[in-house]
């Protein structure tokens, strides 16, 4: 069985989770400590970061496994890898509950809604916005907290599922292993399916609280497959150069996971440009807000720079790699899909951010009473170190499920093996 | 009347033909076709032929169904008769991005069809290796190669011997009737 590395890139790993989740964490002290929330909207950028990839690469385990697809167990298995980090990111998210639960006056200090007398920008308080009491019998602190804790169960426990099907038919080659990961992901995937939507909903979302758009789930969705593909076409080149999946990651598997990756840039643009569209229509203020301090300047009308990087996503996260994956030769030739699965990693992290950072900050003198919040403030320090932090934390505990003994390199005993080994296109 | 088409020569198996076609390649024949009941897995690749064009088609019509959305809506509400609908603008590339999308799919397409019609020259009615006897059994259980008349290296003789120095069965000249 293969290794994956040396021991100094584990100590790397080590120093940079302990250092980025250190920084990070000292931040949220000194956020809750002067009633700052830089560093809480920098941690939950970071986080979700790695939270939307693995939530990708755990959907597209279970989509693999409930169509019984052939072509895909030697792919499946470096993914399988990845599940191992859901506990993990369980635990970077509890800082951000144990604060709504326990932050007494700063309990609201990332989701607002949370603490009844925070202000809102029309000049009342939580408590007293109809817009919250309408709403009050979801954003609740207790269901909220609950509903967390169960997203992150059923990731946690449906990912412990995944792998320990697959895994156990390394061992014994029950084709009962086939069956049960079948239903299983049948399950798993509306389960999954709900837990992401209403966890995009509670977690970016409700940041501000006022705000609606039922796409937001699927715009979470499309965002984590894209990234998960991404991830995994990396992961496999890595193993192809390293030695483990040299020869056996073919260039059909490639070709597939590349076209995947087309289709869903054009889905991820579809609910994207579909979400601004329909509030665009509808032009309902309590809609439109939400698209406004990301182009202009409320007080003054001026195009922002959040407006710079909209149209960054536009042309960057959608034109760019929709018009380069339509090409053969991008899809198959390993330089090129490296690049371009860096590129859509690089504008996935820009759309959390643009998504999770500008919000309406109270300004009292101001025309329309907020601010946007700045393209580059500290939160955007804080996140860099949380999100450094937790993707060494994450890196090194998947490196450690690979080098352990725990499975082959591809599942040997999987009953569509073959048919993966000998794919073509 | 009839004139010559090419020479055929039959195979059992999909790995003899797969061989063989890797030979006619080397030799420099270029225009010349493998007949398969069943698809052979990288048997393109081993004739040498390269991958469709009609992607090109497809990417050419969808560019025409874009912008020949965005010229009708401007056309029509900006520029022919302009109408200012649920306060929109009079042309935007937003509110009617639904008609730009919905035409460049189906002029996409339209490409896609029409480009592999055009690439395959369809429709054709009848073809001269319909003419070759047992032709109909490379539906069944026989592989065949035919190596056209046109082709600038054949030669009567020695494409015979070179088919049969491949391992090409019951070689046949297809000769192709012709009303006079």
């Amino acid at each position: 069985m293969s290794q994956i590395n040396t021991k100094d890139v584990d100590i790397k790993l080590l120093a940079g989770a302990v250092l980025g989740i250190g920084i990070g964490i000292a931040g949220l002290l000194i956020g809750l400590s002067n009633g700052d929330n830089a560093p809480f909207l920098g941690w939950l950028w970071g986080g979700s970061f790695w939270l939307s990839i693995a939530i990708g690469l755990l959907m597209l385990v279970m989509i693999f496994r409930v169509f019984n697809s052939r072509w895909s167990p030697v792919v499946r298995r470096q993914q399988e890898h990845g599940l191992v980090v859901f506990p993990w990111l369980g635990l970077c998210f509890l800082p951000l509950l144990l604060v709504a639960l326990f932050g007494h006056e700063n309990a609201g200090i990332l989701w607002s809604w949370i603490n009844p007398d925070s202000p809102t920008v029309d000049g009342i308080t939580v408590a007293g916005d109809v817009l919250h009491q309408k709403k009050a019998g979801y954003l609740n602190l207790y269901f909220f907290s609950i509903r967390l804790i169960f997203y992150f169960a059923v990731f946690s426990g449906l990912a412990y599922w995944m792998r320990k099907v697959s895994f156990s038919q390394d061992i014994d080659g029950d084709p009962k292993w086939t069956h049960l990961g079948m239903k299983i992901s049948a399950v798993g995937i509306p389960a999954t399916a709900l837990s992401l939507t209403f966890g995009a909903f509670d977690l970016f979302m409700s940041l501000e609280y006022q705000w609606f758009s039922t796409m937001y789930g699927v715009w979470f969705f499309a965002s984590g497959m894209r990234s998960a593909l991404a991830i995994t076409i990396l992961g496999c080149l890595y193993l192809c150069k390293q030695g483990s999946l040299k020869g056996i990651y073919k260039q059909a598997h490639q070709y597939d996971l590349a076209c995947l990756s087309l289709a869903f840039t054009v889905f991820w643009a579809y609910i994207s440009f579909s979400q601004y569209f329909l509030i665009y229509s509808a032009n309902i203020p309590e809609e439109t807000f939400w698209y406004n301090i990301r182009e202009i300047n409320p007080n003054t009308g001026e195009t922002s720079a959040w407006f710079w990087v909209s149209m960054g996503l536009i042309f960057g996260h959608f034109f760019f790699p929709f018009l380069y994956l339509l090409f053969y030769k991008n899809k198959i030739n390993g330089a090129r899909i490296t690049f371009i699965a860096i590129w859509i990693l690089a504008f996935h992290l820009l759309d959390l951010y643009w998504n999770i950072i500008p919000g309406r900050e109270i300004v009292p003198g101001a025309y329309v009473g907020y601010e946007a919040r700045p393209v580059v403030g500290p939160h955007l320090f804080w996140g860099l170190a949380s999100l450094i932090g937790i993707g060494c934390l994450c890196a090194r505990v998947v490196i450690k499920s690979f080098n352990s003994q725990i499975a082959e390199v591809v599942p040997v005993r999987d009953p569509r093996i073959l048919d993966s080994l000998n794919h073509h296109e | 009347m009839d004139i010559k088409y090419g020479l055929a020569a039959t195979f059992n198996s999909a790995k003899e033909i797969y061989d063989a076609a890797g030979k006619v390649r080397e030799e420099g024949y270029k225009e010349w076709e493998c007949y398969t009941p069943i698809p052979v897995h990288g048997l393109d690749a081993q004739m040498g032929v390269g991958r469709s064009k009609v992607p090109c088609f497809t990417l050419l019509g969808g560019i025409t169904g874009f912008c020949t959305g965005m010229l009708i809506v401007w056309f029509m509400n900006a520029y022919d008769y302009p109408l200012i609908v649920g306060g929109k603008p009079y042309f935007s590339p937003i509110y009617p991005f639904p008609v730009f999308y919905e035409l460049t799919i189906l002029f996409a397409a339209f490409g896609t069809l029409f480009g592999m019609f055009f690439l395959n020259r369809l429709p054709r009615h009848n073809h001269p290796v319909f003419e070759h006897p047992s032709f109909g059994r490379t539906g069944d259980d026989k592989y065949m190669i035919v190596i056209e008349i046109e082709d600038p290296k054949f030669d009567d003789e020695e494409t015979k011997d070179f088919l049969k120095s491949v391992g090409g069965k019951s070689i046949t000249m297809i000769r192709e009737p012709i009303d006079s």
